[in-house]
């Protein structure tokens, strides 16, 4: 009773057949000719459904929507404004990079004449491009400007400051610029010839602390806005499981699936990538004010740096692609627990 | 169209859901799938489906054995082959035009061409002037009728049903059998299982039995 029927297999064949038999091999690898030109212009159509449909859902729970685009922009201000400030040090950075000079003091009652001769044989040494000579009256002057007692020193007798010259060396790494000031110290006439690396090697290494931890910060941070666009799609993804399951049983393909919440993980980077950077313009414009007295109280200019159209571009696409990452990993993690019918 | 050549499937080690199955199905036939229920019926449609591997023997459809098919060519497997399910499996935040028109949207097909089936298919089981409702807003009999158009919109050349007429009275149930017949005739193979003994005796189709997983009996249409 069990026997295959092959007499009923033959009976009723129609030759009216509405379709083609399933061939799955055929279909899952046909992709050349104008099928592989349709088959993308499917696959088009569906992402830009797709981005809408996301929208759309986005707009669905606005204040929902807001708090997890709000989350993600907290996470990436604190790293984002780290970046800019370390490269406004940097700016400092390369600004004593060019003022980098040596004193060389010369000798207390050195005629004038005398010193204009060292001044020469100074500027013959290599590794010099320029010098300037400070007479010592001249120094006693910039000296009284600089602490403001004009008056209480011009009780002094004697001027007991030496004339100087304040050499720029072609070539500021600290090195040479040591040689340089060993070499100077050397010549007659000379007191002593004194590079203050100290300083420059301490802002060296501050910025490199500061790139560390912006660096970790930033990866730390990066990691927060995956857990969060990650547990936004997980809830997602379970509030559309029967759907997900209905798709899945009429022949969605995983990538099919996954496309929608891609898109809203991407939006939702993207949202909070605006909103740190709403931030971000907004402390600048809060601190403008002190950090512009604070400068002036030094006497230098010094205004807190924006972050431009490229900045703003890189922040802005590493927010989308975070957003992405985590719809991604969140879904795909998921989509293994679920099984269709 | 299907071959079963010594299926069995097991579930947890030791309960044989199926056992020694051996049937053929040609192209173009209509089979019905009896038994009470735990007889094997769904476990049987899921094989076909590829919702599940056959424990032992194998299930070929097509001239090709289901379970060797790659995870990634499975869903392009089930686009060809239309399932109507007891439970409609109808998705309740679209209207019926956007349900039917699921399985084309999964397969890429241009909107025109989509608009065009899904309004074809849904005059074949009457329901046209509904496109626009959502499922709530339609009866149980009428719900199955959109279940039936989802899974023909594609032009499956295999057609499943799983209790398709369960939870319809007498007369909605003829009515859906009716339909599935219409489409035999045009060509689809068509396999119901049903536990609807009277219903499915009246329509002279061949009627595979299964008791406890075993095939027990394999009767030809009378015609």
């Amino acid at each position: 009773m069990t026997q295959p029927r092959k007499s009923a297999a033959t009976r009723r064949e129609s030759p009216a057949a509405s379709s083609p038999p399933p061939s799955p091999r055929t279909t899952a690898t046909a992709a050349s000719g104008p099928a592989a030109g349709s088959r993308l212009r499917a696959w088009g159509r569906h992402h830009a459904a797709m981005s809408l449909d996301s929208v759309r859902r986005l707009l669905r729970y606005p204040a929902g929507s807001l708090l997890t685009m709000l989350a993600i922009g907290i996470a990436l201000v604190l790293p984002a404004g780290l970046w800019l400030t370390l490269s406004s040090a940097r700016l400092l950075d390369a600004e004593v990079d060019d003022g980098a000079t040596l004193t060389v003091y010369l000798e207390q009652h050195i005629a004038a004449a005398e010193a204009g001769r060292i001044r020469e044989a100074v500027a013959a040494e290599s590794n010099v491009e320029q010098t300037r000579l400070i007479s010592a009256d001249q120094g006693m002057t910039d000296f009284q400007q600089a602490l403001g007692l004009e008056d209480a020193l011009d009780g002094l007798e004697d001027n007991p400051l030496p004339a100087s010259i304040v050499v720029t060396p072609a070539e500021a790494s600290p090195e040479r610029m040591e040689a340089l000031a060993g070499r100077l110290g050397e010549l007659a006439g000379v007191d002593e010839a004194r590079v203050d690396l100290a300083w420059i090697e301490r802002l060296r290494h501050l910025a490199e602390l500061g790139q560390r931890i912006t660096l970790a910060l930033g990866a730390l941070f990066g990691l927060g806005v995956l857990l969060v666009v990650g547990n936004t799609i997980r809830l997602a993804v379970e509030s559309r499981r029967r759907e997900i399951e209905v798709v899945m049983l009429i022949g969605a393909t995983h990538a099919f699936v996954r496309r929608p919440f891609l898109y809203s993980g991407a939006w939702f980077g993207l949202g909070g990538g605006v909103l740190a950077l709403g931030l971000l313009t907004l402390g600048r414009h809060w601190l403008a004010m002190p950090v512009q007295a604070l400068a002036q109280s030094y006497g230098a200019s010094f205004a807190l740096p924006a972050l431009g159209v490229g900045g703003s571009t890189i922040l802005l696409s590493c927010s989308t692609l975070l957003g992405w990452l985590g719809a991604w990993v969140a879904v795909t993690r998921h989509l293994s627990s679920i099984k269709p019918g | 169209m299907i071959a079963f050549d010594h299926v069995g499937k097991r579930y947890g080690g030791r309960f044989e859901a199926l056992s020694h199955l051996n049937f053929r199905v040609g192209r173009g036939e209509m089979v019905f799938l009896t038994g009470h229920s735990g007889a094997g019926k769904s476990s049987l449609l899921r094989l076909v489906m590829r919702l599940e591997r056959p424990s032992r023997g194998r299930v070929i459809v097509a001239g090709h054995d289901i379970a060797r098919l790659h995870a990634s060519q499975v869903p392009f497997y089930r686009r060809q082959v239309g399932v109507v399910f007891q439970d409609h499996q109808l998705l309740f935040d679209r209207s019926i035009f956007h349900n039917v028109a699921l399985p084309l949207e999964i397969q890429g097909t241009p909107p025109r061409e989509t608009a065009r089936r899904v309004r074809a298919s849904l005059d074949k089981v009457g329901l046209l002037h509904r496109e626009r409702a959502l499922p709530v807003e339609l009866s149980g009999g009428e719900q199955q009728r959109v279940g039936i158009a989802r899974a023909v919109v594609s032009k499956p050349a295999l057609l499943l049903a799983d209790e398709p007429t369960g939870n319809l009275d007498p007369d909605l149930s003829a009515d859906i059998m009716a339909l599935f017949e219409d489409f035999n005739r045009i060509g689809t193979t068509v396999m119901i299982a049903s536990h609807d003994l009277a219903l499915i005796s009246r329509l002279r189709h061949r009627i595979l039995r299964l008791v406890d997983g075993r095939l027990v009996s394999d009767e030809g249409a009378a015609s």
